[in-house]
């Protein structure tokens, strides 16, 4: 229970556990409302405050005025290969504390960065390192334990069934084609793995075996996302077909889009009529990896697929230099700029997804819930989780984070600033009070 | 009956709710010893709640030991539903202030039973000591609560089959579908109004105005269920100035004259805000510059005559509705008196 304040003196009716917040904008779909937003630390919800004061005859036991700041869902990364000197591809026990640890210490501190629940990014490995690292990146809350910090939503496998020719920064030596459908992924990721730790794939759709996969990942309830890939429109269209419903960091890693061939972008341009949907698209909108105007482009082309996401690796936060990698590659980190040392490849980025939600405000003159659209309904949505994550509807998970929209100075465009978090309705940041303790 | 005129809308509703303001924080209300509120939903009060709110919300006014009552509800739509009464107080009012729950009362309109929900509401306000102040407001046709013209004006709590005007009138929020607007409410009556130790009343807008003039200068007439208001002996009734206009010339004067006389004029600037107690049937005063004859008693705009508790009242009172009682006393004996 969060510390409370009695709100009404003569209602002593103690552990209902149940906190408004007032003086705030809530978040509703494309609108900032300003509304009370009632949330329970027993259930880790979001209630109906009109049915407690009517129904259950309950006084919230704390009131929290947020002085008139924003009030989101908690934002969704859904690609983040690791934080805080953390890598979740580097499994090798040589560190002090075991891969588990690690992954709940990452935990820990991203959800002070806003972002509430995740889905932890494996880039391609040799089998190996899925059969050990998987089972730890598996949904972690089933607990509803607010004390764990960020939560996973199931790892992200980004290959290896990928084109070798955009692989990126991924090892070329370790990538596969789903030659055996099914199969292949089950000796790559281990068969237990499929259905349970892992949420999505990120497959190449032109590879020998790939349609089959994604109709069968599919069946199995997987999300199949479309990425570092060569392919053409054709291709690109027959994978949706077959059940893809993402594509990963559009325009990075796959081919530019050509007038007379528009390859994988051109899938915004469809009607949706011609296809069942549009597909969601992740874009990093670190300020590196695309420009300002493309991003806008692709938001214009399709709104309400745009995902942001920051495709964070373990150097976010560390100091400029170069640092070991997997399969004995190495990173140069320059600022902001993170790059593989043996070609200068763009190696993922160091941003805070919240930067990225700035950004992204500032380039394409979005309004401020369409913005946080992005980084909450959306990626809710596409993971198939829209009534438990990404909203403020009565009945989703109580995470949420209250955010200032400060001028910067510098560029004189915008900023958000994060001011408290809360996780299945407890408080577990709040800036004025960490600032205190630093 | 004290009236208030006031410039606009905005005006008479902060008259209105700084005056519950002074009116709890006099009565010093404690969990023992509650103030108990009657409420109102509408157009009309939008302002005074918001008001309220902002009051509470800057620290002025604690609404923790108000027990409040409110006036009626739809039959037959969710609580849930955007219309309903529950939704509008809690919108406007209950989620913004610090009422204890428990201590909200609405006619419940999808009881299983729901004349059992009329006498137990009535129940309940005797319980809770009797209504001490109700704000109410009224319908262009001078209805309060959901008391429709030719309702007794001895009633009480009950169900109501809503008028086909009002039905097509509320159709507006109703995606205007006939179909979809509930055709009865639970209403207090205009007895249980008539109770209460002190009514408070907001008429604003041109189109009520024909409705303020049937109601203090026509006859008592359950018609106009308002005009009931002149039997009770504590009323107050704020306009503005567009809800005078059906008024005469004689009543506006005099009320003038008299918030003049007693100094009210400096004190409010605007030039019709003006207060009167008991004078709206004073003669015409002259015109030569002669001065009206008013006792120059120190007036509050809180002025509060100190009543009897109300329930004492009640206590007394133990049958609620009995068919031969009169509230009055029978004019022959007066006569005989």
């Amino acid at each position: 229970m969060p510390s409370a304040v009695p709100a009404n003196g003569f209602f002593h009716r103690h552990g209902t556990g149940v906190t408004k917040f007032t003086n705030c904008f809530l978040v509703r779909g494309d609108d900032l409302v300003q509304e009370d937003l009632w949330v329970s630390s027993v259930s880790g919800k979001i209630l109906n405050g009109q049915e407690m004061l009517y129904g259950e005859r309950v006084a919230p036991d704390s009131i929290v005025d947020l002085g008139g700041k924003i009030l989101s869902p908690g934002l969704i990364d859904l690609q983040l290969n690791g934080a805080f000197g953390f890598d979740f591809s580097v499994v090798s026990e040589d560190g002090a504390m075991p891969y588990g640890k690690r992954v709940q210490q990452v935990n820990k501190k991203l959800v002070r960065t806003g972002v509430t629940s995740y889905t932890p990014t494996l880039t391609s490995q040799l089998s190996e390192v899925y059969q050990k690292a998987l089972p730890f990146l598996a949904p972690s809350g089933a607990t509803r334990d607010a004390a764990m910090g960020s939560e996973s939503l199931g790892a992200h496998c980004e290959g290896p069934f990928i084109n070798p020719n955009k692989n990126g920064i991924h090892k070329e030596a370790v990538l596969q084609s789903p030659t055996h459908g099914l199969s292949s992924l089950a000796s790559c990721y281990g068969a237990a793995n499929l259905t349970s730790p892992i949420k999505y794939i990120t497959l190449a759709p032109e590879l020998p075996g790939a349609l089959d996969t994604i109709r069968n990942l599919t069946a199995l309830g997987l999300t199949v996302s479309i990425g570092h890939s060569e392919a053409s429109y054709e291709e690109a269209r027959s994978s949706m077909q077959a059940g893809a419903t993402m594509i990963t960091h559009l325009f990075n890693a796959m081919e530019p889009m050509h007038h007379r061939n528009p390859g994988i972008f051109g899938l915004l341009g469809q009607t949706s009529s011609s296809l069942h949907r549009k597909p969601y698209f992740g874009i990093i909108a670190d300020g590196i990896h695309l420009h300002h105007t493309t991003v806008k482009i692709a938001w214009n082309a399709h709104p309400d697929g745009l995902i942001l996401v920051t495709d964070a690796m373990a150097l976010a936060g560390m100091p400029d230099g170069t640092y070991d990698w997997t399969n004995g590659s190495r990173i140069v980190k320059n600022g902001n700029v993170l790059t593989l040392e043996e070609n200068g490849k763009i190696a993922g980025s160091s941003i805070q997804l919240v930067d990225c939600v700035s950004n992204f405000l500032n380039w394409t003159g979005a309004s401020v819930p369409e913005a946080l659209k992005a980084v909450t309904e959306t990626p809710a949505k596409m993971l198939g989780l829209v009534d438990v994550k990404g909203s403020l509807r009565e009945g989703a998970d109580a995470d949420l984070v209250v955010l200032d929209l400060q001028e910067s100075g510098v560029s004189k465009g915008k900023k958000f600033c994060v001011e408290q978090v809360w996780k299945f309705g407890e408080k577990v940041f709040d800036k004025e009070e960490d600032g205190k303790q630093a | 009956m004290r009236l208030i005129i006031r410039h606009d809308p905005e005006a008479a509703s902060m008259y209105i709710s700084d005056y519950i303001i002074e009116r709890i924080k006099a009565f010093k209300p404690t969990p023992e010893r509650p103030f108990v509120l009657g409420l109102p939903t509408g157009s009309s009060p939008v302002l005074i709640y918001k008001q309220l709110v902002q009051r509470h919300k800057a620290g002025d006014i604690s609404f923790r030991d108000v027990v409040t009552f409110n006036m009626d509800e739809y039959v037959g739509i969710p609580r849930e539903h955007p219309e309903s009464y529950h939704s509008f107080m809690y919108k406007h009012f209950f989620s913004h202030v610090d009422v204890d729950p428990s201590n909200i009362n609405i006619l419940n309109g999808n009881a299983p039973d729901l004349e059992a929900e009329c006498q137990e509401y009535e129940e309940k306000i005797k319980r809770a000591g009797g209504i001490e102040l109700f704000l109410g407001g009224i319908g262009p046709d001078g209805h309060i609560a959901f008391n429709e013209p030719g309702s007794s004006l001895k009633s009480r709590t009950r169900v109501k089959t809503l008028a086909y005007d009002t039905i097509i009138a509320n159709s507006r929020f109703f995606e205007n579908d006939l179909k979809q607007v509930p055709r009865m409410a639970l209403t207090v009556g205009v007895q249980t109004v008539l109770d209460a130790r002190e009514v408070v009343i907001i008429i604003t807008g041109a189109h009520k105005a024909l409705a303020l003039q049937r109601c203090i200068e026509g006859g008592v007439n359950h018609m106009w269920t308002l005009s009931s208001l002149q039997l009770h002996p504590h009323p107050l009734i704020i306009v503005d100035e567009d809800a005078t206009l059906e008024l005469q010339v004689k009543t506006v004067k005099s009320i003038e004259m008299a918030a003049s006389e007693l100094g009210f004029h400096q004190m409010l600037p605007r030039k019709r805000d003006s207060v009167v107690d008991d004078q709206i049937l004073l003669p015409l005063p002259k015109t030569n510059g002669a001065t009206l004859d008013v006792p120059q008693k120190d007036v509050s705009r809180s002025a509060s005559p100190l009543l009897e508790a109300m329930s004492i009242r009640i206590s007394q009172d133990t049958t609620v509705e009995p068919v031969d009682e009169l509230q009055l006393s029978p004019m022959s004996a007066r006569v005989a008196n």
